[in-house]
């Protein structure tokens, strides 16, 4: 109650707001998945655009290659579509996606298939757009040092080995919990956060001087 | 509060740190203890650069026909053949089925030949012929025939026309 005597509302945290969205979009995905089980082929098409994304950036990420990423991502898609008939919403949606796309991405990096890792200033950016790099020393500076960070962090995350880089792809760019991301990678919660304590010390010494 | 990198939570505790990921209240009681601690500042300022280097990792956009190509995979799957789904179900899921076409053509063609000059097959070949010959002959023989008729009727009816010569 404000000096006033008025009943105000107080504000609720952003992260209450952020739980309740994420309980409302799992809830939405189990619908959505029940319902391709179903035969509804349109309700796989709004799967789709909800989780391409994610996937294809983790894959990106996991194997640093945009042909190979997308190829696999295809795949996990297609995965979840053969098994559409036995799905069972027993657990998330994501869960059961990342384990798919974790799965065939570590077995591309066991497989060795990868591209050339490194873009060139004349390809696409990761925005989609080509870089223009205009004409004026303190823009290609800083294009450069933004390549030479860029550069670090990318081989930094390839230097770790396949499994804490799963790891950490997850909990830093999808921002799985520890108990999905043991899900996802079959092993215990205090097996991922041995994973990702590895991996972080591992980075702090790689990338700790790029502050 | 305790030193997290002496308790053994330190760990975690840093990790969550650097991911902005603690609630504010565990966050400023961290904060106070950093300021007094230099192996957990130091930490603690490693992770946060980590976390914002990863940050700097943009991601790449999705091609813009993504979704039709997996629905374009789905339809080819499900007009797969009996023959190819049974293939796709023995053989192991590394193997490629496709080198199997040409080699299954080549088998193919291999055994054709071997037909074709298998001394089973070639009775049948001039068994089908003979009849064909023996057809051309009669016929060749019927029109001999009928020239020698022709010259027999003409010289007997010269004989008939003509005078017979002292």
């Amino acid at each position: 109650m404000n000096p006033d005597g008025i009943d105000t509302p107080t504000a609720q945290p952003s992260w209450n707001t952020r739980v309740k969205d994420t309980i409302r979009s799992l809830e939405r995905d189990a619908e959505l998945m029940l319902r391709v089980r179903d035969g509804d082929q349109a309700s796989f098409g709004l799967l789709l655009e909800r989780h391409r994304g994610s996937v294809i950036h983790f894959l990106y990420r996991m194997v640093q290659s945009r042909a190979v990423a997308e190829e696999l991502a295809q795949e996990v898609f297609l995965r979840v579509y053969r098994s559409r008939s036995s799905y069972e919403p027993s657990a998330k949606f994501t869960t059961w996606l990342f384990r798919i796309a974790t799965h065939l991405g570590l077995n591309s990096i066991r497989d060795g298939r990868k591209e050339s890792r490194q873009e060139s200033l004349d390809q696409e950016t990761s925005e989609g757009t080509v870089r223009q790099v205009a004409d004026g020393a303190p823009n290609v500076e800083q294009e450069l040092v933004y390549e030479v960070k860029l550069r670090e962090v990318r081989q930094a995350i390839e230097s770790l080995p396949a499994k804490q880089r799963a790891a950490v792809l997850m909990h830093k760019y999808d921002e799985l919990e520890y108990a999905e991301i043991a899900s996802v990678l079959s092993c215990s919660e205090s097996a991922v956060k041995s994973l990702l304590f590895r991996a972080y010390e591992h980075l702090r010494l790689r990338l700790a001087h790029l502050a | 509060m305790g030193c997290p990198v002496e308790d053994g939570t330190g760990a975690e505790l840093i990790v969550a740190y650097g991911a902005r990921k603690l609630d504010p209240e565990q966050e400023s009681e961290l904060e106070r203890h950093l300021t007094l601690c230099p192996s957990c500042r130091e930490l603690a300022q490693a992770q946060r650069a980590v976390w914002s280097a990863l940050d700097a990792w943009p991601s790449i956009a999705v091609s813009p026909n993504f979704d039709q190509l997996v629905f374009h995979r789905i339809a080819n799957e499900q007009q797969r053949t009996p023959f190819t789904g049974w293939l796709r179900r023995w053989l192991p899921a590394r193997w490629s089925w496709r080198p199997v076409v040409p080699v299954g053509a080549a088998c193919a063609a291999l055994i054709a030949a071997f037909l074709l000059k298998s001394p089973v097959l070639q009775p049948l070949t001039s068994s089908e012929n003979q009849p064909k010959l023996q057809i051309e002959q009669v016929e060749h023989a019927l029109d001999d025939m009928d020239m020698l008729k022709q010259l027999g009727v003409e010289s007997a009816s010269e004989k008939a026309h003509s005078p017979e010569k002292i």
